[in-house]
């Protein structure tokens, strides 16, 4: 089993840049977040001033490494800038000797988390383990309620696109009274007509379904590319997956075929004087 | 007849498709209230939320937002000393934000305390029991579900604990507390457990050091209209600390919650597209079937700017009969928007972000209705340019 603690939250605020001057042997090593070091033209071997308030800036750090932070949807909007040191050198700069936020414990294999979290609550005197699980789950509260108005937007889209679709339909087919009444006129039967209406409204759905999954896919990839721009980030922000495409292929297919039925229905049964315009 | 009967006449003569017409163009009109609900709502919400006390500015570490971090700046007391002094201020407080314990039984309960200077605070309102005394040392106040957890009432007792050290397993400062008040902290989420104390017994408790700590401190300017200035001024004054205006921290909220407000202006544009298409196929369709009554009109002298004014009055009736619909339908479904958004973890309770407001209203009814009106454009062009003879003959065969 391996333990490994951590402080964090250092503010970006509180950083400064004295310029390249040559490093003493005792000045504590500090890795940089990218944005940052560009925001502040910062690279490997700067020194820099560092201080637990805005004055005193006492302790001299070095800028050992510059890293790309994994991309995390919780921090994009935040804003805020990161850099790391070593735990002793942090804990020396903030004057709080041996007091960390947290502690990492890694398992032997086998073992379970869920024991190993309720052994040490059991005995948990200013502190609460939790499993990696449970912190996931917590801080994934916050996406599940993005989720969650998403797919109530997504509702709300459904049946405008639903009702949108059924009155094109109708006046798609509505649009063929001429036409019905023709064929009524030399003999055709109902079902033909019914046949050949209902295959044209699934052939518009169709194409319909096809134009707007190319639409999606050329939207999100506008999205994808406006948000990682606008966030100077990696993350994903809009994926359309196969049962994405699938669903919205077959809900508008399906509407377009019922709305079609209808329409349909409606015109096969009205007398073809009516439909010439003279009943 | 008039141009309105007529057009209400056409409508009802396809009385399946104008229904669906109005029910599209009515879902659109709720998408669109309340996505502009949501594109303004969201900073009036926020605004109103930080004015709730009448304090206009607040003073925080360099670097950082109001309770955004755990830093605190030192010095509070002689910080607000100054500010008092200071003939533009009506009233100034620090407070400070920290986690403590409370007993309840055998076991401790996690809590957020808030150390306040009770003659100046903006975080909370009294809602039963009395407020702290300048001077109480002994006093606690509690939000309702703090109270539930430690199963303490106005006038009893509570024990709060600072600092654990789970090296020798015991508190580093612990408080017996007589519960003075049950009170609304403006700022906290559903159901956040938190008591407040003034700030020297919170200090205390929170083992900050002997600096004299807090988290913010409040400032009410004596008009609002004066606090831009104040701030700014403040700023000069005080260049180790951060000075926001309400605006300034508004802006910063909306920089937070950006991505809301540009998914709003799409979803909003969106619905207008909708309501847009839906309108022009419709009339586009009903003018094309209506080709030969209008040629018959044109010949018998009504003029072409009768014939558009009918095809617009048509899609204007549309549009008023589905945003009627519309905004019923929308403050509905912004209510049911605004539960889910307001579950948002650590997001004060007071906050909104579907605001309905009479100018909202105004401003979607408006921007639908124009909308809608110019949908008729292209139909009406239609209609206008129709060959009277031609239509005529072909419609005679």
């Amino acid at each position: 089993m391996g333990t490994y603690a951590r402080r964090y939250r250092v503010l970006a605020g509180l950083l400064f840049i004295i310029g390249g001057s040559p490093v003493a042997a005792q000045v504590a090593e500090v890795a940089v977040e990218r944005r940052l070091a560009e925001e502040l033209g910062l690279a490997v071997g700067d020194t820099l001033r560092l201080g637990p308030a805005v004055e005193p800036l006492t302790t001299l750090g070095v800028v050992s490494a510059i890293y790309e932070p994994m991309p995390d949807p919780a921090e994009i909007a935040k804003r805020e800038r990161h850099i790391r040191m070593h735990l002793p050198d942090l804990a020396e700069l903030l004057g709080a000797p041996d007091r960390v936020d947290r502690y990492g414990v890694g398992l032997r294999p086998g073992a379970s988390a869920d024991t190993a979290a309720r052994v040490l609550n059991r005995t948990a005197f200013g502190y609460r383990a939790y499993t990696s699980r449970a912190i996931a789950s917590e801080s994934s509260q916050t996406f599940l309620v993005v989720s969650r108005f998403h797919r109530a937007i997504a509702v709300i889209t459904i049946v405008a696109s639903a009702v949108f679709l059924l009155c094109i339909m109708l006046l798609k087919v509505e649009e063929r009274r001429l036409d019905a009444a023709v064929m009524r006129f030399v003999g055709v039967r109902r079902r033909t007509i019914f046949g050949a209406l209902l295959l044209e409204a699934a052939l518009i759905a169709a194409l319909g379904s096809v134009a707007g999954s190319g639409l999606a896919y050329l939207a999100g990839a506008a999205t994808n590319a406006y948000y990682r721009r606008f966030f100077d980030t990696g993350l994903t922000f809009s994926l359309i997956t196969p049962e994405i495409i699938a669903f919205s292929v077959g809900l508008s297919l399906g509407l377009g075929i019922v709305a079609g039925s209808v329409a349909a229905w409606r015109l096969v049964h009205t007398r073809p004087l009516v439909l010439w315009g003279r009943g | 007849m008039s141009g309105l009967g007529w057009a209400v006449r056409s409508l009802i003569r396809q009385r399946l498709r104008t229904a669906l017409a109005v029910i599209g163009i009515a879902i659109s009109a709720a998408m669109l209230l309340d996505m502009v609900m949501l594109s303004g709502g969201i900073e009036k919400s926020f605004a109103e939320l930080l004015l709730a006390k009448g304090y206009q500015i607040r003073l925080t570490p360099k670097g950082t937002l109001p309770f955004d971090t755990e830093a605190t700046l030192d010095r509070a007391s002689s910080i607000v000393a100054r500010l008092r002094r200071d003939t533009a201020i009506a009233s100034a407080g620090a407070v400070l934000g920290t986690s403590l314990y409370g007993r309840s039984r055998d076991s401790l309960v996690t809590l957020v305390g808030y150390g306040i200077q009770p003659e100046a605070q903006g975080v909370y309102q009294v809602q039963r029991g009395q407020d702290l005394a300048r001077h109480d040392t002994l006093g606690v106040l509690l939000s309702a579900s703090a109270a539930g957890l430690l199963r303490a009432e106005v006038g009893g007792t509570v024990s709060l604990v600072g600092r654990l050290d789970p090296q020798v397993a015991t508190a580093g400062v612990s408080r017996q507390l007589v519960v003075r008040g049950i009170v609304r902290w403006v700022y906290d989420y559903r159901g956040q457990p938190s008591v407040g104390t003034i700030l020297p017994v919170m200090q205390a408790l929170a083992a900050v050091g002997p600096d004299d700590r807090a988290s913010l401190v409040l400032v009410k300017a004596r008009s609002d209209a004066a606090a831009p200035a104040l701030a700014e001024r403040l700023r000069e004054e005080f260049p180790r600390l951060e000075v926001y205006s309400v605006a300034d921290l508004v802006r910063f909220f909306k920089q937070r919650l950006v991505y809301f407000r540009q998914l709003s202006y799409i979803l909003a544009t969106m619905s207008l597209v909708v309501t847009v298409l839906l309108i022009t196929t419709l009339l586009t369709i009903t003018v094309n079937e209506r080709l030969g009554e209008i040629a018959t009109l044109r010949a018998i002298g009504i003029g072409r700017s009768t014939v558009v004014r009918q095809v617009f009055i048509e899609g204007a009736v549309l549009t008023v009969l589905g945003a009627v619909l519309g905004i019923a339908l929308g403050l509905g479904t912004a209510r049911y928007l605004d539960s889910i958004l307001t579950s948002f973890p650590g997001l004060p309770a007071a906050f909104s972000f579907f605001v309905p407001r009479r100018e909202t209203l105004t401003a979607a009814a408006l921007v639908l209705l124009v909308t809608g009106s110019l949908a008729g454009l292209y139909p009406a062009w239609l209609a206008a340019r129709a060959p009277i003879a031609a239509t005529l003959r072909s419609e005679a065969t």
